[in-house]
């Protein structure tokens, strides 16, 4: 067996394994732990794929979408003077559509390269995505910017307003 | 490794989690079973970009990620919202 199949069935293995624990174990914290196992499978997948962007996405919405979730689970309720359940919604909210503004904002620019790979003989070519955030895109990329930093000011103002629990 | 595998794989996967979002009732068991899907959906997008060589499906895959982060984020603080005590 070649290096790429042994990470492959490694990864498999840990993601399978890790998916049916997480469904199948009753308790929430247990079945959190599961599946950021599972997306960290996932993640060494992807760099198998040679898409080490689409790995590094995984490992942060593993990192700071799923185990927020556990640290949350974990502590008693007692403990917890106030969630940042809003705070974070509104800040993943704002995230997501300033992405989604900047992929449509590119795709109307025809900026996006569907049909031509940026991708060179070895690995990204991160000159040609450079080329791509400050050229015609620039105006696309600096408006979601703003979007993106009055997202978490006014995330941040909703989490100073909000009163604390006793 | 052949494409075919990381299909079967992510299929294996959609399949797990489809039975876990049908099986459990409660909205946390739930909810890790539509990420499970998602995430077999994203790594389907991944491999069947990288076999027709093509950029379409890692970008297809990126979105779904940021997707499913949203949707995470919000379906948990909406449960971290109803196991509060008042």
């Amino acid at each position: 067996m070649s290096v790429d199949q042994i990470v492959f069935t490694l990864a498999g293995a840990v993601c399978i394994a890790g998916a049916v624990t997480a469904v199948a174990h009753r308790d929430p914290r247990i079945a959190g732990v599961a599946l950021a196992v599972t997306l960290l499978g996932l993640a060494v997948l992807y760099a198998g794929l040679a898409a080490p962007a689409v790995s590094a996405a995984v490992i942060v919405v593993a990192l700071f979408s799923t185990l927020p979730f556990l640290v949350h689970l974990t502590v008693p309720a007692s403990r917890i003077h106030a969630t940042d359940g809003p705070t974070v919604a509104a800040a993943a909210l704002a995230l997501g559509a300033t992405l989604l503004a900047l992929l449509a904002v590119a795709i109307v620019l025809g900026e996006v390269p569907v049909n031509v790979s940026v991708r060179s003989g070895d690995g990204y070519d991160l000159a040609a995505l450079g080329d791509l955030l400050t050229g015609r895109a620039a105006v696309a990329a600096g408006g979601t910017l703003v979007v993106l930093i009055a997202g978490l000011v006014t995330a941040r103002a909703a989490r100073r307003d909000r009163p604390s629990l006793p | 490794m052949t494409t075919a595998a990381y299909l079967t794989l992510g299929a294996v996967l959609f399949a797990v989690g489809a039975v876990g979002a049908v099986i459990r009732t409660s909205a946390a068991g739930r909810l890790v079973g539509v990420e499970l899907m998602v995430a077999a959906a994203t790594l389907t997008f991944a491999a069947a970009g990288v076999g027709f060589r093509e950029l379409d499906g890692q970008i297809a895959a990126i979105l779904a990620i940021v997707v499913t982060a949203a949707q995470a984020i919000v379906g948990y603080a909406l449960i971290s919202r109803i196991r509060r005590p008042e």
